[in-house]
């Protein structure tokens, strides 16, 4: 069993793409909880959530110790990256997180310039899918298949699949971005 | 395949597939995707969905739903269920039925949106003025939750009593994979308006309160005889056995797998309804047992009150009891066996 912290500021897109990832994983038939952290945040204030996923029965649903962290911003990266487990990966958006704010040494680091890939790929409001395509990558978890066919179904379920070919290339691109 | 879906929308949809007709209430973190959810899905099956005017109003629409025979929810959290108890005193006076929905939230007066459990001596209790109790289910997942919904509403009509979906904030918030039910069509209740006023306890005349007041004994007995639910694990020889619900015993289920790895005898009495409170279960735990250690997201205790009671009745009243305090939240599996082991080593005293 894994424990995923997906951690921004509110308005990133950090609780869909914890969503995204308990969908897929819930699509091939894992075990999977999703926990927000909720209150009276706003945008622009600190938002995070908790995915667990695996084979095995998912007991405490809540923050323990996370395997991958998903820090969209540096105040969510400082806060976060001592509840890590050793041997674990963080994913930080190093459009506005410089590689030297990590304190950690004992982790895999992967940065990844979500929003300029995004520009890039003329989808700019994709920049968390891009985030969940690294993410599935990096847990090793995931084959690019299991996570297309779990996040365009989740879209589907939502009547959006007018955004399926623009969703399919913002995961492509940062499943198959260098540094994984 | 089971679908994700968020505990609070997940309950509001089954409590529609249990054939809710009426739902009347006031929104509140983090109950409120409830009522939200059911403002759209209520109408599109052409049934009542009303946002009262406040918590008072909207208990007391549900008492005229409940009277007319249909099935009624309202649903809130800690500080709102407060406001409803005038009515939900009414109801259990007038033995009708219907279902309070508490996403449980921590603190005293207006308190806070962290997830909790310091409602339970509340609910276990009655809640409003008078001499009742409510039937109190109580969740660990948004499965169970789901579950219990028709159940509820079955045993409030069996014995015309109030139940309590005891659910917590986290639980509400958090979203799992879970099975919905199938649509039921409810049965029809004897006791629904029917213009003549045949059932008396709708009002004050005519009224025998003495003879009700047995009678309602009678009844409170008979639900504790025959409506405990709850789960064990590995209580028949554990050395200590944890009790716990909701979130904080799914959690414990967590610990006790990890403990036992590591050589501790330790089990688990995990209610399913809090009221009754499940007493069976202490009669198959171990006559040796050394100790039962509560767990609970509450700042004083209350569980471990129960616990301490009823392992007494049950002749364990020489066993100490524990009580470990989460406050608010879900208890870490790391926590929770690093406690254990302050127990064990006398670092941690017992309750009662």
């Amino acid at each position: 069993m894994k424990e995923v912290i997906f951690a921004g500021l509110g308005g990133q897109g950090v609780l869909t793409i914890g969503l995204i990832m308990a969908e897929i994983a819930n699509h091939r038939g894992d075990n999977t909880t999703w926990v927000p952290s909720y209150g009276s945040a706003m945008r622009g204030g600190m938002a995070n959530c908790t995915v667990k996923y695996g084979k095995e029965i998912i007991y405490n649903p809540a923050q323990e110790a996370c395997d991958i962290l998903l820090a969209m911003h540096e105040q969510a990266l400082s806060f976060f990256e001592e509840k890590m487990n050793s041997g674990g990966i963080i994913v930080y958006n190093s459009d506005i997180i410089s590689k030297d704010k990590i304190r950690r040494t004992d982790v895999q680091c992967i940065g990844v310039p979500c929003a300029s890939l995004a520009e890039k790929i003329g989808n700019p409001r994709g920049a968390n899918i891009i985030m969940t395509g690294m993410l599935l990558k990096a847990s090793g978890d995931f084959t690019e298949e299991e996570g297309l066919a779990g996040m365009n179904a989740m879209f589907a379920k939502k009547g959006k699949t007018k955004f399926e070919a623009q969703n399919s290339i913002a995961f492509k691109t940062g499943y198959d971005f260098p540094g994984n | 395949m089971a679908e994700i879906m968020k505990g609070n929308h997940a309950i509001a949809e089954a409590a529609v597939r249990a054939g809710v007709t009426f739902y009347a209430g006031y929104p509140i973190t983090p109950s409120s995707e409830i009522m939200e959810y059911l403002s759209g899905r209520l109408p599109e099956l052409g049934r009542v969905f009303i946002q009262a005017e406040s918590e008072v109003a909207g208990i007391t629409m549900v008492m005229g739903a409940a009277a007319c025979g249909v099935r009624a929810l309202t649903a809130s959290s800690g500080p709102g269920i407060s406001l409803k108890q005038e009515g939900i005193s009414c109801i259990s006076d007038e033995e009708l039925s219907c279902v309070v929905i508490n996403v449980a939230r921590y603190g005293n007066g207006l308190g806070t949106l962290f997830s909790s459990q310091c409602d339970y001596l509340r609910e276990t209790r009655g809640g409003g003025n008078g001499d009742y109790r409510c039937i109190v289910l109580c969740p660990e997942s948004v499965q169970e939750a789901v579950d219990l919904m028709a159940l509820a509403y079955e045993l409030s009509e069996k014995y015309r009593i109030v139940s309590t979906l005891l659910t917590e904030g986290a639980l509400g918030q958090m979203m799992e994979p879970c099975v919905l039910p199938e649509f039921i069509d409810p049965p029809k209740v004897s006791w629904g308006f029917d213009g003549k006023y045949s059932y008396k306890k709708v009002g004050i005349f005519d009224r025998n309160p003495y003879q009700e007041g047995i009678d309602l004994r009678k009844k409170h007995e008979c639900i504790k005889e025959n409506e405990q639910r709850f789960e064990t694990i590995d209580v028949e020889d554990a050395d200590y056995v944890f009790v716990a619900y909701g979130l904080p015993a799914r959690s414990v289920k967590g610990a006790i797998k990890e403990l036992q790895a590591e050589g501790h005898k330790v089990g688990l009495i995990r209610l399913i309804t809090a009221w009754p409170f499940p007493e069976k279960a202490f009669s198959v735990v171990n006559s040796h047992v050394k100790g039962f250690i509560s767990v609970e997201a509450s700042a004083t205790g209350q569980v471990v009150e129960d616990v301490a009671l009823y392992s007494k009745k049950s002749g364990f009243g020489h066993v100490p009891a524990y009580c470990l305090l989460n406050i608010y939240g879900i208890p870490a599996i790391r926590d929770t066996k690093e406690n254990f082991k302050k127990i064990i080593a006398g670092e941690i005293k017992e309750v009662f």
